[in-house]
């Protein structure tokens, strides 16, 4: 199901943040950081996250993505796989998550909540947490100069908040990820306390910007519904990741806490051939002790307050110690 | 343009239940498409990047993925009209107008089984897009319907385009050539109203990640996957407190599903549907037909 591609020139950047390794975060292994304690001794901050987006049927086509890759736009057969989230699959999804009292932080393009009323209102009647994903799952910020980038933040900021109350903490790239040099320091300059594009942890870690503060949460590229059932793999096969993934994180926190998320979108896992195997891995997951059923702006919050100034301390130690 | 007004976006928890016959909680649909891959399609037909069938597009001539797809014209759809026979159901054939013009025998055997007629275009490598004029998008509705219509000898209702490929204008163009329904929309478990510059038609969606092309091709799925994925579908679907009047349509390709391996798994997909109590079995014209009056009330 061939949802998007990259054209084939990529978006200009400058060289300024060019370095040996990247620039934004040091390297800092799992083992010898301070330890996390998350709220009433949890070994697990369980996020969970289900996909509230909005495909353009025909949108401008953007210079860097081709958001309709099968074929020209209109395509109504991704398309319509896509607005049967809207439809149909949330609801189903929602029974199951209503079930098990989820709390839930719903990753969302702003239009979406304006395209879609009826799942922007029981989001919100549900109390859940947002977090950004761009305006529109088809327009991305590739090759935007800073001040249209921030702007574009801030836009998607304050209609989320007008339509939810919810001023958002965290975000991660519009599309399925888009980005620019710039990200890290305009996301810290609008107001986010944490980016959600960073996939090399199970714990939050300090990124490094130009003022303020922003930190990573870690959202999931594979405990996610969508890459996962690209291609081979199926509903019972992402249920057993999910409750593997769980038992090896519960595990280890132990020892100092961990994040686990699960992503999961409405057009995918609410079909009727699926649910069944959330609603088992939820009721699995959630009969252990220890589980911190968190939001991703608790989670963030959480680990400025009582973690954020110790692992600062820790990278710099390790940075005066390496060659 | 970005956007459309083809339709209400209500979700299917705030709409009103449908009803089928016999108090039935689903109603099942399978839609077989007859399809003819041309070894060499004319200059300016369009495809999907992502064409199925043999090791995908390649220059011609291509005996390999012309012939990988013409095996369900020749093998595959006897597998698949017997699978259906005996467990006494009629599916939809989605017929193209060169299947429909130059192989009479095929269209013999679906009259002679009671199935009815969808029209699915001209040829499967000439797919409609936002490429085409809409001159060009009009004669090529309007001849594959005829061309269809003159074969089975009877008004061809529904419409799957091929490859699901539509222009923006495709649902208007249809509506205005005396469609009913459209098959290409995969939103929704329940048929809606499509309101369009030529007047109204029915969008009846099918399960596309059902779908044996998705499922086996795209997404290569091991067939008892596909064939659990099913089961735990209807289990779902007929499990639900408020059924409401939903539906499955399953859309298949006997290129792909007719492969000897892949019937064994049809077979008892089909089995385990007639096993079930509460399911209507049925065409796609006879759940847009059944949907369209009751829509048409409200």
């Amino acid at each position: 199901m061939l949802q998007y591609s990259y054209r084939p020139n990529p978006p200009p950047t400058s060289r300024s943040r060019r370095s040996a390794d990247q620039s934004w975060l040091d390297y800092s292994p799992i083992v010898g950081r301070p330890p996390i304690r998350w709220p009433n001794e949890a070994r697990v901050a369980l996020w969970i996250c289900p996909n509230i987006l909005y495909y353009e049927y025909a949108p401008t086509p953007d210079p860097w993505v081709n958001a309709w890759a099968r074929m020209t736009a209109p395509d109504v057969q991704v398309y319509g796989r896509q607005e049967y989230g809207a439809r149909v699959g949330f609801w189903r999804l929602l029974e199951v998550l209503d079930k098990h009292k989820a709390r839930c932080t719903a990753v969302v393009n702003s239009a979406a909540l304006r395209m879609f009323p009826d799942m922007c209102a029981a989001a919100v009647e549900r109390r859940w947490d947002f977090v950004g994903h761009g305006q529109y799952n088809t327009r991305f910020v590739y090759g935007h100069s800073p001040a249209d980038e921030l702007a574009f933040y801030r836009d998607m900021l304050a209609e989320v908040e007008d339509r939810t109350g919810v001023r958002m903490l965290g975000t991660g790239g519009p599309g399925p990820q888009s980005a620019t040099e710039n990200t890290p320091d305009l996301l810290a300059e609008a107001g986010f306390l944490y980016h959600a594009d960073w996939f090399c942890d199970d714990q939050p870690f300090p990124l490094r910007v130009r003022s303020g503060k922003l930190i990573s949460v870690p959202y999931s590229i594979e405990i996610n519904d969508a890459p996962f059932l690209g291609v081979a793999f199926e509903a019972d096969q992402f249920a057993d990741a999910i409750k593997r993934q769980f038992d090896m994180l519960y595990r280890e926190g132990a020892e100092s806490g961990r994040v686990m998320c699960i992503s999961v979108h409405p057009p995918l896992f609410g079909q009727p051939q699926r649910v069944g195997y959330l609603d088992k891995a939820l009721e699995y997951i959630l009969s252990f002790p220890g589980v911190w059923q968190a939001t991703g702006a608790e989670i963030a919050q959480h680990y400025m307050t009582h973690h954020y100034d110790a692992m600062v301390a820790h990278l710099a130690r390790e940075q005066a110690g390496r060659p | 343009m970005s956007e459309h007004d083809l339709y209400d976006r209500t979700p299917i928890v705030r709409r009103p239940p449908l009803a089928w016959p016999g108090q039935a909680r689903l109603a099942v649909g399978i839609v077989v498409c007859l399809e003819y891959y041309e070894m060499q399609p004319p200059a300016d037909a369009y495809q999907p990047v992502n064409m199925p069938g043999g090791s995908g597009r390649g220059p011609y001539p291509d005996f390999r993925t012309y012939s990988h797809r013409e095996y369900g014209n020749r093998i595959g759809i006897f597998r698949v009209m017997s699978a259906l026979e005996r467990h006494g159901l009629r599916a939809t054939a989605a017929v193209d107008a060169w299947t429909a013009g130059h192989r009479p025998g095929l269209i013999e055997e679906i009259r002679r089984r009671g199935w009815e007629f969808a029209g699915h275009g001209q040829t499967v490598t000439q797919v409609i897009s936002s490429e085409m004029t809409e001159e060009k998008e009009r004669d090529y509705i309007r001849s594959s319907l005829a061309s269809l219509e003159a074969a089975c000898g009877s008004r061809i209702a529904g419409w799957h385009s091929p490859e699901y490929g539509e222009s923006a204008q495709t649902p208007a163009l249809l509506a205005e050539l005396g469609v009913d329904y459209v098959l290409d929309w995969p939103n929704d478990e329940q048929p809606y109203r499509m309101r369009t510059a030529g007047g109204p038609l029915l969008s009846v969606p099918m399960a596309v990640d059902l779908d044996d092309v998705c499922a086996h091709w795209y997404r290569r799925l091991s067939m008892a996957r596909w064939r659990q994925s099913i089961a735990d579908a209807l289990d779902q679907l007929l499990g639900e407190d408020e059924a409401g009047g939903r539906m499955l349509v399953l859309n298949l390709h006997p290129w792909l599903i007719g492969q000897p391996y892949r019937a064994t798994y049809l077979e008892e997909v089909l089995a385990d549907l007639r096993k079930r109590p509460g399911v209507w079995c049925a065409t796609a014209g006879e759940i847009a037909a059944c949907a369209a009056s009751q829509l048409d009330a409200r």
